[in-house]
């Protein structure tokens, strides 16, 4: 594969994944059974990124592995009507017809694993997108190491991914402990303990104790997602609920934690963390981004309740991010009818950070609500938006009004 | 003047000597640094308006954001791009992008590079020989 003899576009992407696995000590190379591609857009793959993804088509690069992408930089059929520039449509579907071409899912999403394509325990996969990695390894006990976008599409090309970092058994282990006392009763509160443990877990893998068995597939979504704004976290264990931690001996590798790893979230944790991702106060929004990562079916259910019996006031706009595919359910069942008709907007396919660098500007939202820690982050450093984080129901009458 | 050599492991391959910049906390490449102009924009990052262009950039390892590689392909492409970069222990997401942009870096050396070098100091990265010579 590496001399050519399997073609150009495959010796350049093993050349890549030799040069990542030699800077690990990486022995071999392991056979991968599916990639998520970040960066599908010309906003974050940038001019040089998109030329790069574009070379490769151009000279025949195909996916051997079912390929996903993230989020793109617009919503291929709303663009005009939210302001985004024609330039930029063609360069995305330009871009996007590019990975078509090599055979990728176009998908445009972050929660590729709630669409179709969640990988099985123990599999190897090449996943960027670091909300999707710390599902995919927690939640699905698949593995995989955080995958910069050029580095899984190489790996998509080729098959396979350097053995090194969480495709090995003994980096899976939890290194610290985070010790939860507080009573988590939704999805945001969920986002704020991993908010915490990313600032406090850096690269390392947490043990997570103090979570009820019962905490569902949303929240276990919104608790991975700040993880790796705040650290590069790619692994998690809750014990008694993900499947490589049946016991706290088993999620550390029989290792005692020590002390000093030992850390407690408690309601004085929880209220600063809070407080330090709120720079405003929600009556200041002029835009509100809900669904990061992207809402799911059951969450979608949650903001329509919330928002029923409700119209969004003229002087603000609101945002529910998601996957096309949970939309088109959400269609079936009533439920975008009933989040539309208060004003509020499902957008699919794309996510802010993705968008221009001046987009927000341009659009006058220089302040946002958002119920994410993970958005706060990315709308205030490539939107130069401020921020108001808390879960749309402390904020519901700020932003709406009864009907 | 005084010179200083630390010995550690080649990530992406190359030669380059600068000026150092260094950050004693992790850099996220995807919205930590707008690539266009080079400066670090994190609010509240002990580099926050400081340009990396150019630069001998040393610090702890990369964090946030799986689009960070192409965000430093991007620096590079641009010419914003810091000269080498040194990190105490390289994780993927910078790794990948250095050896894609032909930025020299280098990790796990037998000094921690963010005790033993400061900002402004003439640092040579031989990443192919996985050595870092330190002018003060």
């Amino acid at each position: 594969m590496l001399d050519g003899k399997y073609g150009e576009t495959m010796q350049n992407s093993m050349e890549l994944l030799v040069a990542l696995g030699d800077s690990y000590d990486a022995e071999r190379m392991v056979s991968i059974g599916s990639a998520h591609l970040v960066s599908p857009n010309p906003i974050s793959a940038g001019k040089g990124g998109t030329a790069f993804i574009k070379e490769i088509a151009t000279k025949g690069g195909k996916f051997v592995v079912p390929t996903t992408t993230n989020p793109a930089c617009l919503e291929p059929w709303s663009w005009r009507e939210m302001g985004f520039s024609e330039e930029l449509y063609l360069e995305q579907v330009a871009l996007s017809q590019a990975i078509a071409e090599m055979g990728g899912f176009l998908c445009n999403t972050c929660i590729p694993y709630l669409i179709g394509h969640a990988p099985r325990m123990r599999e190897h996969i090449a996943w960027g997108e670091s909300s999707a990695v710390l599902y995919a390894n927690a939640v699905c006990g698949a593995r995989t190491n955080r995958e910069g976008g050029p580095a899984a599409l190489a790996a998509a090309i080729a098959g396979r991914t350097p053995l090194y970092g969480y495709h090995l058994d003994e980096n899976r282990f939890g290194e610290l402990e985070i010790v939860n006392r507080v009573d988590l009763k939704c999805d945001s509160d969920y986002a704020t303990l991993g908010y915490f443990i990313g600032k406090i877990a850096q690269n390392r893998v947490p043990i997570i104790t103090g979570i009820p068995t019962t905490i569902s597939q949303d929240e276990m979504k919104c608790l991975g997602a700040p993880f790796a704004v705040t650290g590069s976290i790619s692994h998690y264990h809750i014990v008694g609920v993900t499947p490589e931690a049946p016991t706290e001996g088993v999620a550390s590798g029989k290792k005692r934690i020590r002390s000093f790893d030992i850390h407690e979230f408690g309601l004085k944790e929880f209220k600063e963390t809070e407080e330090s991702l709120c720079v405003i106060g929600p009556e200041e929004a002029e835009l509100v981004v809900l669904g990061c990562p992207h809402a799911s079916i059951t969450q979608l259910k949650k903001y329509a309740a919330t928002l029923s019996e409700r119209k969004v006031k003229p002087t603000v706009e609101i945002w529910i991010l998601t996957s096309d595919v949970i939309k088109n359910y959400a269609k079936s069942l009533g439920i975008a009818d009933s989040i539309e008709s208060t004003g509020a907007r499902l957008v699919t396919n794309t996510c802010p950070p993705a968008m221009p660098r001046d987009f927000f500007k341009k659009k006058g939202y220089r302040r946002v609500a958002t119920d994410s820690p993970k958005m706060v982050y990315y709308v205030s450093t490539t939107k130069d938006a401020l921020c108001y984080y808390g879960k749309l129901e402390n904020f519901i009458d700020i932003v709406t009004r009864k009907r | 003047m005084t010179e200083m050599i630390l010995k550690g492991h080649k990530v992406a391959k190359g030669k380059a000597k600068g000026e150092a910049l260094v950050s004693q906390s992790p850099i996220s490449f995807m919205g930590g640094v707008n690539p266009e102009v080079g400066i670090v924009v994190e609010k509240g990052h002990e580099l926050e308006g400081v340009s990396i262009c150019d630069k001998i950039l040393i610090f702890p390892t990369g964090k946030g954001s799986t689009a960070g590689s192409y965000q430093l392909y991007e620096l590079a492409y641009l010419k914003k791009g810091p000269k080498a970069i040194i990190n105490i222990r390289a994780d993927s997401i910078v790794a990948i992008g250095a050896i894609m942009s032909n930025i020299p870096m280098v990790d796990r050396l037998d000094q921690n590079p963010l005790k033993v070098i400061e900002t402004g100091d003439i640092v040579e990265v031989d990443a192919d020989q996985g050595i870092v010579r330190i002018e003060k």
